[in-house]
């Protein structure tokens, strides 16, 4: 493949992919208009510097792990980072509401908004998208054991909830998964 | 009762196990009402996620889909751009076959009425070498 049809290849490759580029960008930033202006911003980077994606990669893990970074750019480049961070409930529950019926999931809705954004990335690249830990760890710039701890964290939290039931004792747990030394602490 | 670990129990929700340890854990949820119970929980967390999930995709793709089939304009049997732009160019065709049929420019039709020598540029021999100017003398006036 020649260089420009590559390079073609990835524009048409990040148009398709818009729906869920927007819909990543609207979890990270915790809503519809903050998410636009997030992945507008990112997709002009990621043209600008379309030379760094390497072939092979697989392109939606590249797109995420580009807006992802954007996101901690700008993130860094604030004063104060735990502001910028902090998201409107109204405008970040309103990505739920059903098109044609107007349901939303109150509780999932509730439950999501607490948790930071990383963590709600967390649970869209895995239960979302799909996508295996270590391609969410890839995006995330975290290994694919702290995937696998933050969704054990979060699954049996919500399941707690969900069913009114008191969050388990550490004392209950007799089998682990992962060597101690994997456990994640965030 | 048997006790395994939400550890255990979410990375066999999601798949993560090997295919012995998922039998083991089946067999172990076949005689165990209480960890079966954790397992559908666990199993209706994950649903509701996806759907939530699912809902904020479905409502990117209306909103694109909406913007792309959105009509540019509207028009009886052609769309206004298309028409405005055709009747610009037939304009601007008839205007210049016109000038080059000896209406000259601006077009000077005797039946539609345009004043001769309207935008024409006068002649040199037409213009007088000398203008003739009376001046009458000022009044004096009374103190």
């Amino acid at each position: 493949m020649q260089t420009e049809d590559f390079y073609d290849s990835i524009r048409l490759g990040l148009v398709a992919m818009v729906p869920r580029l927007q819909r990543f960008a609207d979890v990270l930033a915790g809503g519809r208009d903050a998410g636009h202006g997030l992945l507008r911003r990112s997709l002009h980077h990621m043209l600008a510097q379309q030379h760094r994606y390497q072939r092979g990669t697989s392109l939606d893990v590249w797109a995420f792990g580009e807006i992802y970074h954007q996101w901690r750019q700008e993130l860094s480049g604030e004063s104060d980072p735990m502001s910028l961070a902090k998201i409107d409930d109204v405008a970040f529950g309103a990505l739920f509401d059903d098109a044609e019926t107007g349901y939303r999931d109150e509780p999932i809705v509730t439950f999501l908004v607490a948790l930071p954004p990383q963590q709600r990335l967390t649970l869209l690249l895995v239960y979302g998208e799909g996508l295996e830990h270590e391609d969410a760890g890839r995006i995330l710039d975290v290994s694919p054991e702290m995937i696998a701890a933050r969704l054990i964290r979060m699954s049996t939290s919500l399941a707690d909830r969900l069913s009114d039931r008191p969050p388990a004792q550490a004392a209950a747990i007799v089998e682990t998964l992962y060597p101690e030394g994997h456990r994640a602490t965030s | 009762m048997t006790e395994l670990s939400d550890e255990l129990l979410v990375a066999y929700v999601d798949g993560q196990l090997a295919r012995k340890q998922t039998r083991a854990i089946d067999r172990v949820l076949e005689e165990d009402d209480v960890l079966n119970a954790r397992v559908i929980a666990l199993k209706h967390a994950h649903a509701r996620l996806e759907a939530a999930f699912e809902a904020i995709l479905a409502g990117e793709e209306a909103e694109i889909s909406t913007i792309v089939a959105e009509p540019l304009d509207d028009g009886f049997w052609v769309p206004w751009r298309t028409f405005k732009i055709a009747a610009a160019t037939a304009g601007v065709l008839i205007a210049l076959a016109l000038a080059v049929l000896g209406f000259g420019w601006p077009l000077t039709v005797p039946s539609i009425g345009s004043a001769p020598g309207v935008g024409a540029v006068p002649s040199v021999a037409s213009v007088p070498d000398q203008v003739e100017i009376q001046v009458s003398p000022k009044p004096a006036t009374s103190p």
